[in-house]
C-alpha cells in the first residue's frame, strides 16, 4: 500500500494533534481526529473540521479509553494511529493490539518490542550498560535484600568521594513508582538502612512490589537529548542533532528548550562541550543501532558540571519539542519536519538520505506559554483567555490549541500547556534576541475567578531564563 | 391397661414401618395393617374385648412381618430408619451399654454444640473377685430422637473442635477413644474455625492419636463422618449406612437440579442403591471392619438385647486392638483373636498401653488405612516399570537413610561446634589487627593517584550489569507459556468493574501478558493449570511419575464410564491427579496437581492412590512436597466411600510425611470445595492460595439447602479465608513462582527438609 492510501486516526489533542494533521496533509493523507465533549473547542477540532470535514472528528468519553478508540478506527476504516505523546504513546500494549489485532492497523511509532525494552528505565539501563554507554551509577535492577542494597550504598558514597564530591547524596526509590513518588535521599551511610526500609515498605504497600532502585544523586547538572530517527527494520538511524532542556519547572516539566545542546566557542565551559556532544549522539546511535530501533526517539542524557554525561532515558515517541531540532535541520539544504519523517517511516518508506546529508544551520529556541504561578511552585492556573495575539515573523512558528478569535477556557483535565512557540537564528545571540522581542509583542490576557489580576502565565519567567540560556 | 399399652405398642409399630417404607406398598404392611384394623375395630365396639392370647398371636405376626421386611430392605429404606426419630442415639448408648457415664460439655441445648456429645464412660469388669472400671472417653454426634436443639447430629465446627479437645485429654490420659458416627455430615459453616478447616484438623490429629480408637457408625455421611470416624476398628450397625452424599444429594447433582427444585423419589432411590452405602457393601470394599446384626428394622432404645451385643462388640474390638500391639499378652491374645463376642466379657486385658506399644498401634492404624481401597484404581504400569519404581524406591531410602539420619545428623553437629569456634576466631582477630590497619591507613592516606584508580575501581564495579550473562533482559512479562485464549481479539469486562472502574480488558493482552489478572483492580481470571505447570513447576523438564494410575468405575456407577472416558480424553490424562519431581529455581520438590478440568478435580481412589505415593516419595527423597490445587469440587460421589476414604488416606500420608519432618504446602486456585480441603489439604500447616479464588466446604447451593441461609457471593473468597485463618497468605499469580521459592528458602531447613 502507497503512504498516501493510509487513513490516520489521531488518538491524541491539542498541539499535537494540529501538527499531526498538517504532516498528514502534507503527505497526503486522510485522517480522522477523536475530541471529548471537553474539547469542542479547542484547536485541533476546528482545525480536522477545516482540513477534512465535519465527518473526521469522533467524539469519545476519554482519550485514555483504548477500546474505544479502536471501535472509532473500525468506525472510520482507519489504517494507522499516531498516539501524539502523553497517553498511548509509550504504552507498549497498546501499540501491540494496534498490529496484532484481527484488523490490523500501523502504529505510528517504533515497533512495540522497541517499546517494551526501552520503555522501562531500569531495562533502558540494563541495555546502555552491555553496550558501553555510560549511565548514572546504581543498580540496575530492583534491590530486595537489604545486604545487597547496602553494598551498594556503601560503593555509592565511596565513588562520590573519590570523585571529590564532599556531601555525597544517593537517592533511594521505589522501582514500581513512578511522578516522584517513593523517593527519599540520604546523605549519608548511617541512616540508610532506615531510609530503606521505609521506602521498601512503603513501595510494598503503594505498588505491591518491595523492590527498591538507588542511584547516585546529580546536582547542578545540565540535561540534554539527542534526536534520532531509524527507517522500519532498525537498520539505518540518523539523527537531527540535540537539544538543552535544562529549563524545568519544579515538577521536571520543560519551559524551554534550545538546539544545538551546547554553544562551545560562544559560551565558555568549564569542559571539551563539543567532545560531549559527539560523544552523546555517537552513543545514542550506537544504542539505536543495537537495540533495533525503528522509528522517531530522544535519547535522555544529563551532564554533571564536570562535563560527564550519563544516559537517562529514551523517549520512544514524537516530543513536545521536535519542532525546535527540525528548525536547525537541513537535509540537503530543505527544512526538516520530524513529525512528517516519522509517520512517513512507520508507513514503511526508506529513509532515503543518510547522516551526510543531514546539516544544521543557527539556534532554535522552544518556549512552552503555560498559565501558571511561576513564583508560587509552578502552580496551574484556571481561568479563561481573552485576547492571545502575537506579531507574525518568518523566523516564528506558534503550535497552539488556543483559539485566538474568541474566549478560551483553559481545560484542567489535561497538560496545562497553551501554546509553543519556536524562535530561529543565526546564531545564538540572534536567536536569544528574537525570543524577547516575541515574548514582548506577544499579548496574553485573560482572567481567573472573574478578575484579570489573577490571571498569571509564565512570560516573565521565559524572558528571565532566556538571557543565561546554554549558560552551565 | 396391659392390654391398651400393647395395642398402643403395635400401632407405633405399624406406623415406623410405614414410615421407613415411605408410602411404598407391600402385601405384608397391607396384611399387618388389616388385622390390626380388625382387632383395634373390635377393641372400639366393646373395650377389653381382646383377649390377651390373640394380642400375643399379633405380636408374633409383627415379629415374623417384620423379619420379613427386614429381608427386602432397599438402601434407602435403610437411610430412611437411620434418619427415623425412633432410631437408636448416642445418649441412650451410654446409657445402656457403659455402666455408668458423665456426660462432659453442658446439659441439653445449654452446650458449646449440642450436636457433639462427649462422655467419660467405664465397663465394670469383673475379674475374679474383683471389680476393675475400664474407663473410655466416648465422643460422637447426638440425634437426640429428633430434638430440633441437636441439629440432627449435623456438627458445627467447633463441636468438631470440642471432639478433638477430647481426644487429646484421652491421649494425655492414656484411656481408649469410643467413638459414635450418627451424623448426616458437617454442618457447612465457616467461622473461626471453617467446617473444612476443623475436620482438617481433626483428621491430621486422629492419624496418629495415641490412643486405641474404636468407631462405631450408624449415619456416616460424608466428611462429617470422618472428623470422628478414624480409627482402628471400625464397627458398622447392620442397618448403617456410610457414604460419601446424601442420597437426596446425588440425585440433586445427578438431576443437575437448581436450588429449590427436589428430586424424584425414584431418582433418590436409585442414587442410594449406585452408592453402595449399606454395611455388607462397605465390609466387601473394607473400609470398615465387622457389622453388628441390629434387630429387624433396626435397633430402637427398647432393643436391650441390642444393646448387649454393642456392648461385648465394643469391648471385643478394644480388646482385638489392644492385645494386637500389648507386649504382655501371652494367651489371652490367642483367646481373643479367636473368641465370639460372646466370651468378649470372661477376658479382661487392661486398655492402658506403654509408649512404644502405642508407637506400634499408631503404625498399625497407618498401615491399615494404606492398604484399603486398591480395587478402586486401575494401576496399567508395567511390571518391569513397578520393579524399577520399587527398586529404585528402596535405593533413594537407604540413601536418604544414611545421608540424613545417619551421617547429617553428625555433620549438623559439627556444623554447629565449627560456626561457633570460628565467629569466635573472627572477633578475636579483628581486636588483634584493627590497631594496625588504622595506623597504616593513617600513614598512606595522602595517595592521590590511589584515590582516583580506586574511584575507578568502585565506578567499574559500579556500572556493570548485574547479570551480564542475559544482556539485556526483557521486561514486561515473558511466560514461558501463555494461554490459547490469548489468541483471541476480543476484550473482556473485569466482573468488579462496578466498585473498580477497570476499563474493558484486551484478551491477548490479560491471558497472555496479564496471566489473567486484572491491571486495573488485580482481579484473577480463573487460568489453565498447564499456565502453573509450565511457568511456576517447569513441567517440560520435570519427571512425571504414576503416570498410568487410572480411575474407573468401582461402583459400577451409572452412564460413569461414558463420563470418565469423556473427561479422559478431553484432558489427555488418566486421573485428576499429575504428580511429578520438579526444580522450582534450583531447588528440588514433589508436586502434586489436582487440575479442575478433569471431572472438576474431583478426588477418587486413583487421585489420592497417586497423592500418597507422591507423599511418600517425597518423604524417601526428602524433598519438600507442594500440593497445587488448580481447583477441586471435592470427593468424587460416583466412587463412593472408595472416595471418602481418600481423606483419611491422603491425611495419614502427609501426617507420616511431616512427622518424619517435612515440609508441606499447599497452594488453593480456583474453586477448592468440600472433602480435599477437609482433609489432606487442610491440615497443612502452610496453605496459601492464589487472589480471587475459593476456599470452603459446601457450596452455596448445598450451604442454602442445609441451613437456610443465604451467603453472600463472596463468602469464600480467599481474603475471607485468611481472615479465617483456614489459609496463611494470598499471593498474586504473577509472583507465584516467586513466593513459592522464597517460602521453600524460608520454611525449609540447611537442605530444605529436615527442620
Amino acid at each position: 500500500m502507497r503512504v498516501d492510501r493510509h487513513k490516520v486516526l489521531i488518538a491524541n489533542r491539542g498541539e499535537i494533534a494540529m501538527r499531526v494533521m498538517r504532516s498528514c496533509q502534507r503527505l497526503g493523507l486522510e485522517f480522522v481526529c477523536v475530541r471529548t465533549a471537553e474539547d469542542e473547542y479547542s484547536g485541533h477540532v476546528g482545525l480536522a473540521r477545516e482540513l477534512a470535514g465535519d465527518d473526521s472528528v469522533y467524539t469519545i468519553v476519554s482519550y485514555l479509553d483504548s477500546n474505544e478508540l479502536f471501535s472509532v478506527a473500525d468506525a472510520a476504516g482507519a489504517t494507522a494511529v499516531h498516539p501524539g505523546y502523553g497517553f498511548f504513546a509509550e504504552d507498549f500494549r497498546f501499540a501491540r493490539r494496534v498490529v496484532k489485532r484481527d484488523r490490523p492497523m500501523d502504529f505510528i511509532g517504533p515497533s512495540w518490542w522497541v517499546i517494551r525494552d526501552l520503555g522501562d528505565k531500569i531495562n533502558t539501563k540494563r541495555i546502555a550498560r552491555s553496550l558501553g554507554v555510560p549511565t548514572v551509577p546504581g543498580s540496575d535492577r530492583p534491590v530486595y535484600s537489604e545486604l545487597e542494597a547496602e553494598e551498594i550504598a556503601s560503593s555509592l558514597f565511596e565513588f562520590q568521594s573519590s570523585q571529590g564530591i564532599t556531601e555525597g547524596v544517593i537517592m533511594v526509590k521505589a522501582s514500581a513508582g513512578g511522578g516522584g513518588m517513593g523517593i527519599e535521599e540520604v546523605g549519608n551511610f548511617d541512616e540508610f538502612r532506615s531510609v530503606f526500609r521505609r521506602t521498601r515498605n512503603y513501595a510494598k504497600r503503594n505498588f505491591g512490589d518491595e523492590g527498591v532502585l538507588i542511584e547516585q544523586r546529580i546536582f547542578d547538572f545540565n540535561h540534554l537529548e539527542v534526536q534520532i530517527v531509524s527507517e522500519r527494520g532498525g537498520k539505518k538511524h540518523v539523527h537531527f542533532g540535540t537539544r538543552n532542556c535544562s529549563v524545568q519547572s519544579s515538577g521536571k516539566q520543560k519551559r524551554i528548550e534550545i538546539a544545538p545542546g551546547f554553544a562551545p566557542g560562544v559560551v565558555p565551559y568549564s569542559f571539551d562541550a563539543s567532545k560531549v556532544l559527539r560523544d552523546i549522539t555517537q552513543h545514542s546511535l550506537t544504542m539505536a543501532m543495537e537495540s533495533g530501533y525503528d522509528n522517531v526517539g530522544t535519547w535522555e542524557w544529563i551532564v554533571t558540571p564536570k562535563g560527564e554525561p550519563f544516559l537517562m532515558e529514551v523517549n520512544t515517541r514524537i516530543q513536545v519539542e521536535n519542532g525546535v531540532s527540525g528548525v536547525i535541520s537541513r537535509i540537503d539544504g530543505k527544512p526538516v519536519d520530524i513529525i512528517t519523517e516519522q509517520i512517513r517511516l512507520a508507513l514503511g518508506e526508506t529513509l532515503g538520505y543518510g547522516q551526510e546529508n543531514i546539516g544544521f544551520d543557527g539556534v532554535g529556541i522552544e518556549y512552552r506559554l503555560v498559565a501558571e504561578d511561576t513564583d508560587n511552585r509552578f502552580t496551574p492556573c484556571a481561568g479563561t483567555i481573552n485576547h492571545f495575539s502575537w506579531k507574525n515573523q518568518d523566523w516564528l512558528d506558534v503550535y497552539t490549541q488556543v483559539p485566538t478569535d474568541r474566549d478560551y477556557d483553559i481545560p484542567m483535565e489535561f497538560d496545562p500547556n497553551l501554546a509553543l512557540a519556536i524562535v530561529w537564528g543565526k546564531d545564538l545571540v540572534e536567536a536569544k534576541a528574537r525570543g524577547l522581542q516575541f515574548l514582548d509583542e506577544l499579548v496574553l490576557t485573560g482572567e481567573a475567578g472573574g478578575k484579570p489580576d489573577n490571571f498569571n502565565t509564565n512570560i516573565s519567567y521565559l524572558k528571565a531564563k532566556t538571557g543565561s540560556l546554554l549558560e552551565f | 391397661m396391659d392390654a391398651e399399652r400393647r395395642i398402643q405398642e403395635l400401632r407405633s409399630r405399624l406406623t415406623y414401618i410405614r414410615d421407613i417404607f415411605a408410602g411404598k406398598e407391600n402385601d405384608n404392611i397391607r396384611l399387618l395393617a388389616a388385622k390390626l384394623d380388625e382387632v383395634l375395630g373390635r377393641e372400639d365396639e366393646r373395650s377389653g374385648s381382646v383377649l390377651p392370647e390373640e394380642l400375643t398371636r399379633l405380636e408374633d405376626f409383627f415379629d415374623f412381618s417384620e423379619r420379613k421386611l427386614d429381608s427386602i430392605l432397599s438402601p434407602m429404606d435403610r437411610v430412611r430408619i437411620v434418619r427415623h426419630s425412633q432410631r437408636v442415639c448416642l445418649k441412650d448408648i451410654l446409657e445402656n451399654v457403659y455402666d455408668n457415664y458423665t456426660e462432659i460439655g453442658g446439659r441439653g441445648e445449654f452446650n458449646i454444640d449440642p450436636s457433639m456429645l462427649i462422655a467419660r464412660a467405664y465397663f465394670a469388669r469383673r475379674v475374679g473377685d474383683k471389680i476393675i472400671n475400664q474407663m473410655v472417653m466416648v465422643i460422637g454426634q447426638e440425634k437426640g430422637h429428633g430434638e430440633a436443639f441437636r441439629n440432627g447430629g449435623s456438627v458445627k465446627p467447633w463441636g468438631n473442635a470440642k471432639a478433638l479437645h477430647y481426644m487429646k485429654v484421652a491421649e494425655t490420659e492414656n484411656i481408649p477413644i469410643h467413638t459414635f458416627v450418627f451424623t448426616p455430615g458437617a454442618y457447612p459453616i465457616e467461622d473461626w474455625p471453617g467446617a473444612a478447616q476443623q475436620i482438617a484438623r481433626n483428621l491430621y490429629e486422629l492419624a496418629a492419636l495415641k490412643v486405641p480408637i474404636i468407631s462405631v457408625f450408624s449415619e456416616g455421611g460424608s466428611g462429617g463422618a470422618e472428623a470422628v470416624g478414624l480409627a482402628d476398628r471400625r464397627i458398622m450397625l447392620s442397618h448403617g449406612y456410610y457414604s460419601v452424599i446424601s442420597p437426596e444429594g446425588a440425585a440433586a447433582i445427578e438431576g443437575r437440579l437448581r436450588g429449590g427444585d427436589r428430586a424424584t423419589p425414584e431418582l433418590i432411590e436409585k442414587c442410594a442403591t449406585n452408592l453402595c452405602i449399606t454395611a455388607e457393601d462397605n465390609l466387601k470394599n473394607g473400609y470398615i471392619d465387622r457389622i453388628l446384626q441390629e434387630p429387624p428394622l433396626g435397633a430402637r432404645p427398647n432393643h436391650y438385647e441390642f444393646f448387649r451385643e454393642l456392648r461385648r462388640e465394643l469391648i471385643q474390638a478394644t480388646n482385638e486392638v489392644v492385645s494386637e500391639v500389648k507386649a504382655m499378652k501371652l494367651y489371652r491374645a490367642m483367646l481373643v483373636r479367636t473368641s465370639k463376642a460372646d466370651d468378649a466379657e470372661s477376658i479382661f486385658m487392661r486398655w492402658t498401653l506403654s509408649p512404644s506399644a502405642l508407637g506400634r498401634l499408631v503404625d498399625l492404624r497407618q498401615r491399615k488405612f494404606r492398604k484399603m481401597s486398591t480395587h478402586a484404581r486401575l494401576d496399567g504400569t508395567g511390571i518391569v516399570k513397578r520393579a524399577v519404581a520399587a527398586t529404585k524406591g528402596a535405593i533413594w531410602a537407604t540413601h536418604s537413610y544414611f545421608r540424613y539420619d545417619l551421617l547429617g545428623r553428625q555433620k549438623k553437629r559439627l556444623d554447629a561446634v565449627f560456626e561457633d569456634i570460628g565467629a569466635e576466631a573472627h572477633l578475636v582477630r579483628r581486636k588483634l589487627l584493627m590497631p594496625l590497619k588504622n595506623t597504616l591507613d593513617k600513614v598512606f592516606s595522602g595517595n592521590d593517584v590511589e584515590q582516583i584508580r580506586k574511584g575507578e575501581e568502585v565506578r567499574k564495579k559500579l556500572t556493570r550489569l548485574s547479570c551480564p550473562e542475559d544482556g539485556a533482559c526483557l521486561v514486561g512479562s515473558e511466560w514461558a507459556w501463555t494461554s490459547p485464549r490469548s489468541q483471541e481479539d476480543r476484550t473482556i469486562s473485569c466482573p468488579n468493574v462496578r466498585t473498580h472502574h477497570c476499563p474493558d480488558l484486551w484478551v491477548p493482552d490479560l491471558f497472555g501478558d496479564f496471566a489473567g489478572v486484572c491491571s486495573s483492580c488485580g482481579h484473577h481470571f480463573p487460568m489453565e493449570y498447564r499456565w502453573y505447570l509450565e511457568n511456576v513447576f517447569d513441567y517440560h523438564r520435570s519427571k512425571e511419575f504414576n503416570r498410568r494410575i487410572e480411575s474407573v468405575n468401582p461402583l459400577n456407577y451409572e452412564q460413569f464410564d461414558l463420563k470418565l472416558d469423556k473427561a479422559k480424553e478431553k484432558t489427555g490424562l488418566k486421573s485428576a491427579c499429575i504428580t511429578f519431581e520438579t526444580a522450582i529455581e534450583g531447588v528440588e520438590a514433589v508436586v502434586a496437581v489436582l487440575c479442575a478440568p478433569f471431572r472438576g478435580g474431583s478426588v477418587g481412589a486413583a487421585e489420592g492412590e497417586k497423592f500418597i505415593r507422591a507423599a511418600e516419595l517425597a518423604g524417601r527423597k526428602r524433598q519438600p512436597f507442594i500440593a497445587y490445587v488448580h481447583g477441586t469440587a471435592g470427593i468424587r460421589i460416583q466412587e463412593g466411600v472408595n472416595g471418602v476414604i481418600q481423606m483419611p488416606r491422603c491425611t495419614i500420608a502427609v501426617r507420616r510425611y511431616i512427622d518424619a519432618g517435612g515440609l508441606y504446602l499447599v497452594l488453593y486456585d480456583t474453586n477448592s470445595y468440600a472433602g480435599p480441603v477437609a482433609s489432606f489439604l487442610g491440615c497443612s500447616p502452610y496453605q496459601f492460595a492464589v487472589q480471587s479464588s475459593n476456599i470452603g466446604f459446601a457450596g452455596p447451593g448445598v450451604i442454602a439447602e442445609t441451613t437456610g441461609m443465604d451467603i453472600a457471593p463472596d463468602y469464600h473468597r480467599a481474603y475471607h479465608a485468611l481472615s479465617r485463618g483456614h489459609i496463611h497468605g494470598i499471593w498474586d499469580r504473577r509472583e507465584v513462582k516467586k513466593n513459592l521459592h522464597q517460602s521453600l528458602l524460608t520454611m525449609g531447613g540447611r537442605n530444605l527438609y529436615y527442620r
